[in-house]
């Protein structure tokens, strides 16, 4: 009798073990064609979104729908943009600044270090990461505090042209894009894991990281690829992109920007 | 002599006509080069624009052009701030591409040579 209790509370803690661990998947819902935008950058607002659109230097906000709603003109090559507390974040690829909009007015991120071809930024409370694609590396903004992750090359803890960042839980999330992998730092600017180097990533140019999943854009390869946090690969994503430039979660729904076809493709989640 | 005076001036305003036409049509032609880089491995937009970015700081480069689809750029310079090819090969290398083949013309690259 005994034994058998023992078995069913072994099966038992198995089982929700299991499903505990089970990653949640992601179905096709519908592709919006936009209008005239090509997307790099996308991010969300919590209602709207907001897309970057480089090739005729702005930004735009628009509904779920794609339907533009408002227009931020005059940025030069804007990349890879975030929204956080009312405030849009644009790193401004060819004049090396990040402009912050926050109803309607323009100011500037002060930095101490010089960036060359800012590409993204994650801002978390007062934490700000910026990807610093021509000096391969990230730098990480606290207060007045400026301190450098990464540096050019190939190894852990190096970087090659890294085009995304983004923050979760005290870390550090990067599109390592040319070295076709992902890079997880902590604050104190150590490597800590590299996700996606057994994958056949071609260009990581993209991601988003969620309560439990990573998402990547795999630009070249015209996939998503979606992980756990400890970096197992559980899905890909195939749907009708065009060069994935990027990911963001609104309401269990994902939003993947596609470059060339100037499109959104939407997912739901289902356990 | 009206007739005369009437012959010189359309004579007169014929040759200044023609003299300012060759004028423009020199200023047109002679005053810049363009220039028409195909780029290997041009299909990232964060390297495409990066090479715009360096283009631009050639000195007097204007209208700079780039096909991330078709893998090529097109700027023009002053004529007399002409880049070698050499240091066009740099500023493409640098943005990390290889320029498989530079052209220089004195007209610009019409959209069949582009």
């Amino acid at each position: 009798m005994k034994n058998k209790m023992l078995w069913l509370i072994l099966c038992t803690f198995w089982l929700v073990s299991c499903s505990d661990n089970k990653s949640p998947q992601w179905t096709f819902k519908e592709q919006i064609q936009l209008n005239d935008i090509s997307p790099i950058g996308i991010a969300s607002d919590g209602k709207n979104l907001w897309l970057s659109d480089p090739d005729k230097n702005r930004v735009v906000k628009t509904d779920l729908k794609g339907k533009i709603l408002e227009e931020i003109p005059n940025l030069q090559r804007p990349m890879h943009i975030e929204f956080s507390k009312g405030k849009l974040f644009v790193p401004e690829y060819l004049t090396d600044t990040i402009p912050i909009i926050e109803n309607g007015r323009r100011s500037f991120l002060p930095l101490s270090s010089k960036l060359n071809a800012p590409a993204s930024i994650a801002v978390d409370g007062n934490t700000i990461l910026i990807a610093d694609f021509y000096n391969h590396r990230i730098i990480l903004k606290k207060g007045d505090k400026e301190t450098i992750i990464g540096k050019e090359g190939h190894n852990q803890g190096e970087l090659y042209y890294p085009t995304d960042v983004a923050i979760h839980k005290d870390l550090i999330y990067v599109a390592d894009a040319y070295n076709n992998r992902i890079q997880i730092f902590d604050k104190q600017g150590n490597s800590i894991q590299v996700i996606g180097e057994k994958d056949n990533i071609n260009v990581a140019t993209g991601i988003a990281v969620s309560g439990e999943q990573l998402f990547v854009t795999d630009f070249e390869g015209n996939r998503v690829l979606i992980y756990d946090l400890d970096g197992n690969l559980v899905q890909v994503l195939n749907n009708r992109f065009d060069k994935p430039a990027d990911g963001c979660i609104l309401d269990n729904r994902l939003y993947v920007a596609s470059y060339f076809n100037g499109a959104i493709t939407i997912f739901d989640k289902r356990k | 002599m009206k007739t005369t005076i009437k012959t010189t001036a359309i004579t007169l305003v014929m040759l200044f006509a023609t003299l300012f036409t060759t004028n423009t049509v020199n200023a047109q032609t002679t005053e810049k080069t363009y220039i028409k880089i195909v780029v290997d491995g041009l299909s990232c937009p964060f390297c495409a624009y990066g090479l715009e970015k360096n283009l631009k700081k050639l000195k007097g480069a204007k209208d700079v052009f780039i096909s991330v689809e078709e893998g090529y750029t097109t700027f023009n310079v002053p004529k007399e701030s002409r880049p070698t090819e050499d240091e066009l090969k740099k500023i493409v290398k640098d943005a990390g591409f290889t320029a498989r083949e530079i052209s220089f013309s004195d007209k610009p690259f019409t959209k069949d040579e582009k």
